[in-house]
């Protein structure tokens, strides 16, 4: 026991009297493990992410987008008829249909079309139910209700992000232009994760679409329907529900599987970066026994003068190999701890909760010692074979 | 007898052969003051080498406390010259990042004392040179001659029977020359020998027994009388 720490005493004293040298070998474990625990980490912070969030969608929403059936129109739409049919399906509890409208500039107050008009906003005619459908709340005043409906009231909701910036405050008796029309703001809808475009929209009634802004008729052009049993089932029949063997189709689908989608894209690009980073800890095991090798051939005096004192091939091959493992185990706590905060960064950063596995730190920092050690075994063995008389230049 | 060569040579590359030693016997006994002379060449360093195991001979035997090196394993083999010799070179060899006390102490490593009973020895091996007070002192803030001094406490602290010195003034001015020499004339006693391979007649003159090298042979073994 006496033995292996006078070993790991001259060891670390031979790594401490060369600092710069020693930081420079032990960039490559400590990049290496940084990476892995950081791909790892951000992965496994990022699902948990999503897993929160289709949580919170539910993944019984079905998005429907109207499709030029044979390739006729360019405006696809889903007439309202078929809205009703799609609500009278088993299984369907709500349906919304919406309908974005193009070339109207929205402005807060008079004097900022040029802005607008350069950024402009969205305006989109929905259902009356649209909240409830999607389970958004608002968070200030009411949604459009059968009266605006029926009597083609100039009211509009806007999304938070456009509430924002236009600074609406909570309750404020305020109207907006669109194209030089003004609309009274009467609500305020929360944000829609399924659809981030919303948040910065305005939302006005099919009847003031079609009074105003010249639809044929209230038909949306995108349905979101709740169907909470056999969802899959119900996306399938809707396209055939809408079209009834006509030209007009329909796209069902179920976003929640395209974040189920995103999180494989995640897999494969957390499986990248753990390769790039086992490339980084073989390249930085490729460095200790590099600059180790060196290292002896500058040490050779050093090394001669301890075999004259006594130190046998052994010894000497055991001193490198520790110097290689004290790299190892500091460059894998350092990787391990700059990983860590490399996935508490990201995860603050984009919201996320931090998700890293102790163990997964452990066995990464573990690796690295392995990589450093399996490194350090040329060195230290050309150092153990140095013939002393050659490295002390006798006479 | 602490160190022997019999029927010893040393002979370097296969195709074209040089005998560096060429069939040399000779021993040096406990408490024996030894110069080993020479031209470059002649072969005194090559036999400081194998009196000092640090290399093996191609034919026949050394003998170090009566036991033959070459059958040894390196770990015994390490361990004997660790015990019975001391190493004092011309460049000095001190570890650069080691303090004096440091350099001293690596002699003491792997022997089974405590780091206290290491200290105290290596210190004890620094005052007999002088340097006590300089013991937390690196070798780049030491003088040659102070260097040299820390080398030769390097060698003794193991308290080894013999101590084999390359050129040890060589690096020297003459006033540091004569503090080395002396201070190697105060280590001699009964129990210790110590042997100097040198280019300098008067320390060469200064032990009691010189020996004479040309051609990888001995040419003059003589004991020196002083007035």
């Amino acid at each position: 026991m006496r033995r292996v720490r006078e070993v790991i005493g001259v060891a670390v004293s031979g790594l401490t009297s060369r600092k710069v040298r020693t930081l420079l070998i032990m960039l490559g474990p400590v990049l290496g493990v940084a990476a892995i625990v950081a791909a790892i980490g951000i992965n496994e912070s990022s699902k948990g992410h999503l897993k929160a969030k289709l949580q919170e969608l539910g993944t019984d929403l079905i998005v429907v987008n109207a499709s030029a059936g044979f390739g006729f129109g360019q405006d696809p739409v889903i007439e309202a008829a078929a809205v009703g049919r799609v609500g009278r399906l088993p299984d369907v509890v709500a349906v919304t249909g919406t309908r974005q409208m193009s070339d109207i500039v929205t402005v807060p107050f008079a004097g900022a079309e040029d802005y607008y008009r350069a950024f402009p906003v969205p305006v989109i005619a929905t259902g009356l139910d649209l909240p409830s459908t999607l389970e958004v709340p608002l968070v200030s005043g009411r949604f459009l209700n059968e009266f605006d409906e029926s009597s083609g009231a100039r009211v509009a909701v806007i999304g938070r992000d456009l509430a924002d910036e236009y600074g609406y405050l909570r309750g404020e008796q305020r109207t907006i232009e669109l194209n030089g029309l003004e609309y009274g703001v009467v609500g305020v809808l929360d944000y829609v994760l399924l659809e981030p475009s919303m948040d910065s929209a305005v939302f006005v009634t099919f009847r003031i679409a079609v009074d105003d802004w010249g639809l044929d008729a209230p038909d949306p052009s995108r349905l979101y329907v709740r169907a909470p049993v056999n969802t899959r089932l119900v996306a399938d029949e809707i396209p055939v529900v809408v079209s009834l063997g006509g030209p007009d189709g329909a796209n069902a689908s179920v976003p929640t599987d395209l974040l189920d989608a995103q999180s494989q894209v995640d897999e494969s690009l957390n499986n990248l970066t753990k390769m790039m980073g086992g490339l980084a800890l073989i390249v930085g095991g490729v460095g200790i026994a590099n600059v180790m090798s060196i290292s002896v051939i500058q040490r050779s005096s050093e090394i001669g003068i301890r075999r004259a004192l006594g130190h046998s091939r052994g010894t000497i091959a055991i001193q490198f190999l520790f110097e290689a493992l004290v790299v190892g185990v500091l460059g894998g706590i350092v990787g391990a701890g700059v990983g860590a905060g490399v996935v508490w960064g990201v995860a603050e950063q984009r919201g996320y909760t931090m998700v890293l596995s102790i163990v997964g730190l452990a066995g990464w920092a573990l690796v690295s010692v392995g990589v450093a050690v399996v490194a350090g075994l040329y060195p230290s063995t050309k150092a153990a074979r140095l013939e002393p008389l050659e490295t002390l230049r006798l006479g | 007898m602490i160190l022997a060569l019999e029927g010893v040579s040393r002979i370097y590359g296969e195709e074209i052969e040089v005998r560096a030693l060429d069939d040399v016997s000779m021993e040096i006994r406990a408490g024996e003051f030894v110069s080993i002379v020479g031209p470059s060449g002649s072969g005194k360093s090559t036999m400081l080498g194998l009196l000092g195991i640090l290399d093996l001979p191609t034919h026949g035997v050394i003998r170090v406390r009566g036991v033959d090196a070459a059958g040894l394993s390196d770990a015994d083999r390490s361990r004997l010259r660790g015990d019975a010799i001391g190493f004092v070179f011309q460049q000095f060899h001190l570890i650069p990042h080691l303090t004096a006390l440091g350099n001293v102490e690596t002699a003491l490593l792997y022997r089974g004392l405590s780091p206290r009973q290491r200290r105290s020895r290596a210190f004890e091996a620094l005052e007999q040179v002088g340097l006590g007070a300089r013991h937390d002192h690196r070798p780049v803030q030491l003088s040659g001659g102070e260097q040299q001094r820390v080398a030769i406490a390097r060698a003794i602290t193991t308290q080894p029977g013999v101590v084999l010195a390359d050129e040890p003034t060589g690096a020297l001015d003459s006033k540091n020359a004569e503090n080395v020499l002396q201070i190697f004339h105060d280590l001699q006693t009964p129990d210790r020998a110590i042997c100097i391979v040198t280019h300098d007649l008067h320390v060469a003159d200064s032990a009691r027994r010189k020996i004479s090298m040309l051609d990888g042979h001995i040419v003059a073994d003589e004991q020196l009388v002083r007035s």
